[in-house]
């Protein structure tokens, strides 16, 4: 027992010993070029025991095993562990670009998994592929790699890129039925409901249905915004011409604009336009006003 | 302690003015580190930065921002009684259609009746909740009429205007010319069907819910010399846009040979092309060809056209390629990626449509073997994260279809990496209407039952049933197996109470295969009088339906049941059933009852056990008839009885 538990120590800090050797290695050589690593990662891969290991590891290995009852094959369980820890980050360090270090990433997350490894080598012992555990990196390993041949480069070649005023012409066209029905198509297709009452305030506002957030006190009254309010209040102005200067008609003139002027709910046009009228009513009817005495200069 | 800081405070109370001077003096100089000079020349330069402009939705994006999705609630559309919210997939698409029907009603209504709606009180206008006009307003013989019309969307109306145009001698301006030959090819010379007219209107509705096509344009076929053709050839000039109306509409109707002999009128007279006529042709071409070079070739002579007379293709001319190449066997393996690689080159991002396209060529086998998910894996390493519009009505059936590349794969990491890029942003609107819906989800949740250990299945079965899926009756039954393979039958009463909810009890085999689970080996007390209520509840269940037909095994389980959760009256009721059913008990279910009697000492109910056996003149009879007498104490004439029935059953089994 008690030789176990040094010898659980001993493995322990060699296995951190191990991957340190393996990551301190690894560091000046990311500098070299990609393509002998390519080389050495498939060499990982299709041999079933890659020979690369730091002799010092290998020594070490063969001295924690020598003190183990069963040392030979604990010298091979040791030697075999260091392999595949070696394998792994060859594999880590084989894609350059962007994606595939994203991929590398999906790698190192899949391992910390360990619980769920048993389920899939049962998996796959059940279909007859007979892949050990190492199945994981290797999958993405072929995916890494395929994904270079899968989809070659290789094109039709019939166009060619298009410049940007032959786009911009074509957005200013009107659209036509068939555009519409479309939009319509695409708009069946796809499911549009709310999924919550949010979300239905969002599709009213686009409607129109809602005041839009936050709230305006002047929306929908645009087009009053640039008039001031002296020229809805001060309304006398429209009284010099066309009415005359004393008299009743001038005196109902003035409580008509009194009126207007209090009134929030027409324009600065219907003002006007309510104005005129009673000028051209007034002129209209100069026999009755004479009739009746009232000056009109 | 308190004593100095009141003598701070008051030395500061009486120094105060030199205190701040000192102070501001102080972190004027110190808070910009800037000499006068040097301050001067920043205040000139400062830059304001530009007001930002909110779109009117900001605030309300972002609160929805907050809000997840409740696996518990039923869809938001539903929320308002309780007795209308929907428990199985036949009354969601009901309540749906019910609610749609309503929304149109009300549409017809406002516009059909304005005169009830003139007042306006909203303030700022709605425009769009006032009456529309939906009938006609001119009359009179001229091209405003006839814009009217069109606008509309009548279309005989408008081809009886347009000649009578023609008969006065009026001319019609190109635009509007235009206009009446698109209406008229799209809707295939007949009027599209109006909102509110009877009968028609859950027609169109039930169409716009099951059928993924657009709603109102149905699939009509083109008839010959219709009016689109006999205007298109009675036009002194025709220009682009008039052979691309008749050729799109020919093509949407299925002329295909028609549309090709226009195409090639107007190489002959040598009008430029537009791009829709050439995505209509594209997608035309496998149906005027045999042989799958031969449409390869006329693909590529079509795009060679397009190149030649420069027009620029967009992505629906490559969907339309994929979608064509679908149907010309093994030269789509090489030319697919071709296409994906040529849209790329262009700067044209591939829609989820032809992804889709892709997925059908490299799995059109269901025999490819499981190295062959590698296409999918990749892809989805390609489209991980992104957020997808539809730009293609056959986006839709992305998902669906990667989902059953998993399924045929029994690839589990590749189902979650498909479900992980549904739950982006909005790609879940992408899963289409209910029916895509529930096959998506159909096939997620088999690939779960079958691969996911049962407590994972269960997770996910809590979050999507009834919320986002209503299983049917193989998906109730994959849960029956994924229950039965990990061992968890102590949940299979609460399924049966789910199954109740979705109407799945309509389904004899389901139900022999609940019994069947139940009934399979001995449980815990408490687990069996569970059971036993279930039994019975299936049996109220039988007799209710009537479609339903009691099985052997179905009435032997029950019975089983009920014998292990000693209720043996009802056990007995249930033997008497399958007199009046027709089906034989097994022996070992007589066997079984034989022993319940013992020990429950009914030695009557023994004795009509045996008559029971004997009256289906089952060769166990004497077996039974020998144990019987031999285990129970039994009065003189049922000793009688028995001995006879021994006798009588005797000889063969000697």
């Amino acid at each position: 027992m008690k030789v176990e538990v040094t010898n659980k120590r001993k493995l322990k800090s060699l296995k951190t010993k191990s991957e340190s050797a393996t990551n301190y290695a690894p560091k000046p050589s990311a500098i070299e070029s990609t393509f002998s690593m390519f080389q050495k990662a498939t060499a990982a891969d299709t041999s079933s025991e890659s020979g690369t290991l730091e002799p010092d590891l290998v020594a070490a290995a063969s001295a924690a095993a020598a003190t183990l009852p069963n040392s030979r094959q604990a010298e091979s369980e040791l030697l075999q562990q260091l392999r595949r820890r070696k394998d792994l980050t060859e594999a880590q360090k084989k894609g350059n670009d962007l994606g595939d270090i994203i991929a590398d990433m999906k790698v190192g997350k899949k391992f910390s998994r360990q619980n769920s490894w048993p389920s899939n080598q049962i998996r796959f012992d059940e279909d007859g592929q007979g892949y050990t555990h190492d199945r994981g990196i290797a999958s993405e390993l072929a995916s890494v790699r395929k994904r270079k041949k899968l989809f070659p480069s290789k094109r039709l070649n019939i166009f060619s890129p298009v410049t940007d005023k032959d786009t911009a012409e074509s957005a200013l066209t009107k659209p036509t039925l068939w555009d519409i029905a479309f939009v319509n198509e695409l708009s069946f297709s796809t499911n549009q409901m709310p999924r919550n009452v949010l979300e239905e305030m969002i599709q009213w506002t686009k409607e129109g249905k809602l005041w839009e957030y936050p709230i305006n006190n002047e929306s929908g009254l645009e087009e009053e915004v640039g008039i001031s309010f002296t020229e809805h209040v001060f309304l006398e102005k429209h009284l010099e011409e066309g009415f005359p200067r004393q008299g009743p008609v001038r005196h109902f003139m003035e409580l008509v604009v009194a009126g207007l002027s209090r009134n929030p709910y027409l324009t600065v046009q219907q003002k006007k336009e309510h104005i005129s009228w009673f000028r051209d009513y007034f002129h209209q009817k100069a026999e009755v006003l004479n009739e009746a005495d009232v000056c009109l200069s | 302690m308190a004593a100095p800081c009141w003598h701070v405070g008051h030395h500061i109370r009486r120094n105060a003015q030199s205190l701040r001077v000192n102070i501001e003096h102080l972190a004027g100089n110190r808070a910009f580190g800037w000499t006068p000079a040097v301050h001067q020349q920043a205040k000139e330069s400062v830059i304001l930065p530009r007001k930002k402009a909110w779109s009117k939705e900001a605030v309300l994006e972002t609160l929805a921002s907050t809000l997840n999705r409740d696996s518990t609630a039923y869809p938001y559309q539903f929320q308002d009684d309780p007795y209308l919210s929907p428990r199985t997939a036949t009354e969601f698409k009901l309540y749906s259609l019910a609610q749609d029907s309503g929304r149109s009603a009300a549409r017809y209504f406002v516009n059909n009746h304005p005169k009830f709606f003139t007042k306006d009180f909203a303030e700022p206008h709605i425009p769009c909740l006032m009456p529309e006009t939906v009938s006609l307003l001119l009359e009179e013989v001229s091209e405003e009429a006839l814009k009217e019309r069109i606008t509309l969307r009548k279309v005989t109306a408008a081809v009886d205007m347009y000649d009578q145009l023609l008969q006065t001698g009026t001319a019609v301006s190109m635009e509007t010319t235009h206009e009446l030959l698109d209406l008229i090819c799209l809707y295939c010379d007949r009027n599209p069907v109006q909102e509110g007219e009877a009968g028609a209107e859950e027609e169109k509705e039930g169409r716009r819910m099951t059928s993924r096509r657009g709603a109102d344009v149905p699939r009509l076929s083109w008839t010959e010399n219709n009016n689109a053709e006999r205007i298109f050839y009675l036009l002194p000039e025709r220009d682009t846009r008039c052979y691309s109306a008749v050729i799109r509409g020919m093509v949407k109707h299925g002329a295909y040979a028609k549309a090709f002999s226009v195409y090639s009128d107007m190489l002959n007279n040598r009008t430029p092309g537009d791009v829709h006529i050439f995505n209509a042709l594209i997608s035309a071409a496998p149906e005027v060809r045999d042989g799958y070079s031969e449409r390869w070739d006329l693909i590529s002579e079509l795009l060679n056209h397009m190149k030649q007379q420069e027009i620029h293709p967009n992505l629906l001319t490559f969907n339309s390629v994929l979608k064509s190449l679908r149907q010309c066997g093994s030269l789509a393996r090489s030319y697919s990626p071709q296409t994906l690689n040529e849209m790329k080159a262009l700067g044209i991002a591939p829609s989820l449509a032809s992804y889709d396209h892709i997925l059908a060529v490299f799995y059109k086998s269901v025999s490819s073997g499981p190295s062959n998910s590698d296409v999918l894996q990749n892809l989805m390493t390609e489209l991980e994260g992104q957020s997808f519009t539809c730009v293609d009505p056959d986006d839709v059936l992305f998902f669906s279809s990667a989902m059953k590349v998993c399924l045929d794969n029994k690839d589990l990491e590749l189902g979650y990496r498909v479900q992980s890029l549904v739950e982006v942003g909005e790609n879940w609107r992408l899963l289409g209407d209910s029916v895509q819906l529930s096959i998506y989800y159909g096939r997620f949740f088999n690939l779960l039952c079958m691969m996911e250990d049962v407590d994972v299945v269960l997770r996910w079965y809590k979050q999507m049933v009834p919320s986002l899926y209503y299983p049917n009756a193989q998906g109730m039954k994959h849960l029956l197996q994924a229950l039965d393979t990990d061992g968890r039958l102590d949940l299979l009463p609460d399924i049966w109470t789910d199954m109740k909810t979705l109407g799945l009890y309509n389904r004899a085999d389901l139900l022999e295969q609940l019994l069947g689970l139940m009934a399979g080996e001995e449980h815990s007390p408490e687990l069996q009088e569970a059971f036993a209520v279930c039994a019975l509840d299936v049996k109220s269940v039988f007799e209710e339906k009537a479609g339903l037909e009691w099985s052997a095994s179905s009435l032997s389980h029950v019975t089983t049941l009920l014998l292990r959760a000693s209720k043996a009256q009802q056990a007995w009721d249930m033997l008497k059933l399958f007199k009046a059913h027709n089906r034989i008990p097994s022996e070992a279910l007589l066997n079984s009852f034989l022993s319940v009697c013992q020990r429950d000492g009914a030695s009557e109910r023994a004795v009509e056990l045996v008559q029971l056996s004997a009256a289906f003149c089952l060769t166990s009879t004497s077996g039974l008839a020998s144990r019987a007498l031999a285990e129970f104490d039994l009065n003189q004439e049922q000793r009688l009885v028995l001995a006879g029935l021994e006798a009588a059953a005797g000889p063969p089994s000697d």
